[in-house]
């Protein structure tokens, strides 16, 4: 009887979903809420709007299931009203913008949430309904709208792929239609006394006065992939480079940086900036200086939680497979602010002046803090999912220990014999994802690459990182970088830089890329220099002179 | 970990699919109905173990390579026989796969199942009626890895190297071990329970029948 009852107290244990137990456990006086949108990706930050969280969704899609933006309700978390957009199949990245009612020349409008679309669609949607007010049409060369807008008084100033369009809040109407030489890609518009800045794939620094007349400036060799910042000291461009980023004031470098830079922002004399290595504080007067740097790894917005006496902080997320999100001060330690549902991320949190917050991860989660900020402060500043694990496999093993000795204790040494083995068993499988990793990690080392250079590549990329990836129709190849230690690394900079997007898949022993470009098939694998690599890609190890080859499965 | 080996071997047409099916399906009826159809007792014995074995390995695919099929596989080999225990591993590997995924591995699995429980008719674990549970021991860790070396020839095509699969081997060692010790916790916490299931279900179905009575005259 006492065998049954161990045996089956072993297989609930063991049958227990771990996460259960290591879930995030908001405190009492605070409401928690979460949503699977099960519809690809959050990209952009929610909005927080009066009693309502508004979130759009972004992936490549393909068959009946398109890209949306919803209203949920704050308090409750149950579903206001939901937009489809059924024409858009790209990556919708331009973040959401909210009007309030008003008036202005061309007429008056309610409560509206705008939204651009890689459709190359403009929409105004009712706020209370969701239904559309009106829309209006932008070019579409190899994507349509992907950068932030900006309200000028009574109109909708819009980055669209190939220019620059304003619209008329009141009613959609084009006002404004500037055409520009060069595709842009996440870049956003920045309001100036004088007109409009945006930048392009092709480091141009264009600045459109209000009436449409173009000046331009060529920044350095990179991309320009955030909103333009006017500071005391110029205009601040974090520019995106093969294996680096600039940080140009007025078009003068002021600090080369690491890759993939995150998109800055400006409080008063301070900008806040981000690479795949750091964030970075920095101070501008007559001019800028970096002031603070963290070692920090983010790709995507930089965001300021501002209540009037209450909280300023600025936030970042950490784009890796169990980041959450941080804030604090780069030059300082940030403090992390871990969420049940760490994955990788480039949205940042939305807030409302009651200090409720939500969050957009990569699986399309939103989750949804309502209530006192000093709450969420105190309750979410560590947070280990991995060692509660761990614990949890160390109180099945010292049950199981218990076990044996009291069989021992009462002379039953075949069942001591079948306990001990139990243990045995239990810590072989609680170890073996450490086991296992450290294993391939030396198994590799017996390898011997083959090398994979091609001769008709570049020869300034000999001795650098190269990336290949193999699709359908073509074979993409991307080199010069240095710096990188993983394929995971290597291959996020280098697909950013070709514009493809890599989708992750998170799992219990790793994580896997699902798609690149669009393209699934049957899995993605990759060597490296020729050779199959016995880890995953947080794991494989690179070369300064690696060269990392993706093909479909 | 082994993420970048991703799949396990070539995708299969739905055609393809539908020959790999019939074959396993046609050897599972050729091994139960050869030499002689089964008694109804029997069959109901080894569908009863079939499921549970299947359920088993549904239930415990959470945990990586921890296999009792391998273990039942030698049991049901040496209680029932050669064709009785293969017919079983590949029903059991059928059933388990509808949910776990189906495909080109199935046949590595079902076939290196199937040599298992021929091991295990050929190897005297049970004598007189009990287990030897040494031999039982030791064969069913030499079997679990033998399996797992089996299987993952599954994933061995054109292009890949001998060296690339020996390290392929070389990296999943943690994992056979672990597949061993489970077969080895089951030989101890199953072997018994199960032998004797099916003994006792052959002693009854196989004892005289008592259909009416006789009426002897003497002289």
């Amino acid at each position: 009887m006492i065998r049954v009852l161990v045996s089956v107290g072993l297989l609930v244990c063991l049958l227990v979903p771990q996460h259960s137990i290591a879930d995030h456990n908001p405190s009492s006086e605070q409401i928690y809420w979460e949503v699977d949108l099960n519809n690809g990706f959050i990209s952009t930050k929610p909005m927080i709007i009066d009693d309502s969280v508004i979130v759009r969704t972004s992936d490549f899609w393909s068959g009946d299931d398109r890209p949306k933006v919803y209203s949920f309700d704050l308090q409750t978390g149950n579903e206001n009203w939901r937009f489809t957009n059924n024409y858009s199949i790209n990556h919708d990245v331009s973040p959401l913008s909210f009007a309030t009612s008003s008036s202005g020349d061309c007429g008056s409008w309610g409560d509206m949430v705008l939204v651009g679309w890689t459709d190359g669609k403009v929409t105004a949607l009712d706020f209370e309904s969701g239904e559309l007010i009106w829309q209006s049409q932008t070019e579409v060369v190899d994507y349509g709208i992907t950068g932030s807008m900006v309200i000028d008084q009574d109109q909708l100033v819009v980055p669209t792929n190939k220019g620059l369009s304003k619209f008329c809040l009141a009613d959609g109407s084009e006002t404004l239609r500037v055409d520009l030489p060069q595709k842009g890609w996440r870049n956003g518009i920045t309001l100036t006394d004088s007109g409009y800045l945006l930048g392009n794939e092709e480091g141009i620094l264009n600045h459109v006065s209000k009436d449409g007349i173009v000046t331009s400036q060529e920044i350095g060799e990179g991309k320009i992939r955030h909103a333009p910042l006017v500071t005391t000291a110029g205009v601040l461009i974090h520019l995106q480079m093969q294996s680096s980023s600039g940080i140009f004031v007025d078009g003068e470098l002021v600090s080369t940086e690491g890759s993939s830079p995150a998109i800055p922002i400006q409080v008063g004399n301070k900008v806040y900036l981000g690479t795949n290595t750091e964030v970075l504080l920095l101070t501008c007067e007559q001019s800028c200086n970096v002031t603070g740097r963290t070692d920090y790894r983010t790709s995507g917005e930089i965001v300021r939680q501002h209540i009037p006496e209450r909280v300023d902080r600025v936030w970042f997320s950490h784009n890796s497979q169990d980041g959450g999100w941080s804030y604090g001060t780069p030059g300082q330690n940030l403090t992390s602010y871990e969420t049940k549902h760490n994955t990788f991320k480039t949205a940042g949190p939305g807030f409302s002046e009651d200090g409720s917050i939500a969050f957009g991860n990569d699986n399309g989660i939103l989750m949804v803090f309502v209530g006192q900020i000093s709450n969420t402060e105190k309750s979410y500043q560590t947070h280990d999912d991995y060692s509660m694990d761990f614990d949890f496999g160390l109180l099945l093993i010292l049950l199981l220990i218990i076990s044996a000795f009291y069989f021992q204790v009462n002379a039953n040494e075949k069942t001591v014999v079948k306990a001990g083995l139990l243990v045995l068993l239990v810590i072989a499988v609680v170890v073996l994802p450490d086991v296992s990793t450290k294993w391939s990690q030396e198994v590799s080392k017996l390898e011997t690459p083959t090398g994979d250079w091609n001769e008709s590549w570049p020869d300034e990329w000999q001795d650098t990182q190269v990336l290949v990836i193999e699709l359908p129709n073509e074979t993409l190849v991307v080199g010069g970088y240095s710096d990188y230690n993983t394929v995971e690394e290597l291959t996020e900079v280098a697909a950013m830089d070709l514009s493809l997007i890599v989708e992750y898949e998170t799992t219990d022993i790793g994580i896997w890329i699902t798609s690149i470009g669009g393209y699934t098939g049957s899995g993605w694998e990759f060597t490296v220099d020729g050779t199959r690599s016995n880890v995953g890609i947080s794991l494989a190890e690179i070369d300064e002179d690696s060269v990392v080859r993706w093909t479909l499965a | 970990m082994v993420l970048t080996y991703g799949t396990h071997g070539p995708a299969l047409a739905p055609s393809q699919f539908l020959i790999l099916n019939l074959i396993l399906v046609a050897a599972c009826f050729t091994l139960l109905c050869q030499p002689w159809m089964s008694k109804k007792k029997d069959i109901l014995v080894l569908v009863s173990i079939t499921l549970a074995a299947a359920a088993s390995r549904i239930l415990l695919e959470p945990f990586p390579n921890v296999q009792p099929v391998t273990l039942m596989c030698l049991i049901v080999g040496a209680s029932l026989g050669a064709r009785r225990g293969m017919a079983f591993a590949i029903i059991t590997t059928l059933l388990s796969n509808i949910v776990l995924s189906h495909g080109w591995w199935t046949l590595f699995q079902a076939t290196g199942w199937a040599a298992v429980a021929f091991a295990g008719s050929r190897l005297s674990l049970i004598v007189n009626n009990k287990l030897a549970m040494r031999r039982l021991v030791i064969a069913s860790i030499i079997t679990s890895v033998l399996f797992d070396w089996w299987v993952s020839l599954s994933i061995y095509t054109t292009g890949m190297t001998l060296q690339e699969f020996g390290i392929y081997i070389l990296n999943g060692l943690p994992f056979d071990v672990v597949h061993a010790l489970a077969s080895v916790v089951s030989a101890f916490w199953i072997a018994p329970w199960l032998a004797n299931l099916i003994s006792e279900d052959r002693a009854i179905s196989e004892s005289a029948h008592i259909v009416g009575e006789a009426d002897v005259v003497t002289s």
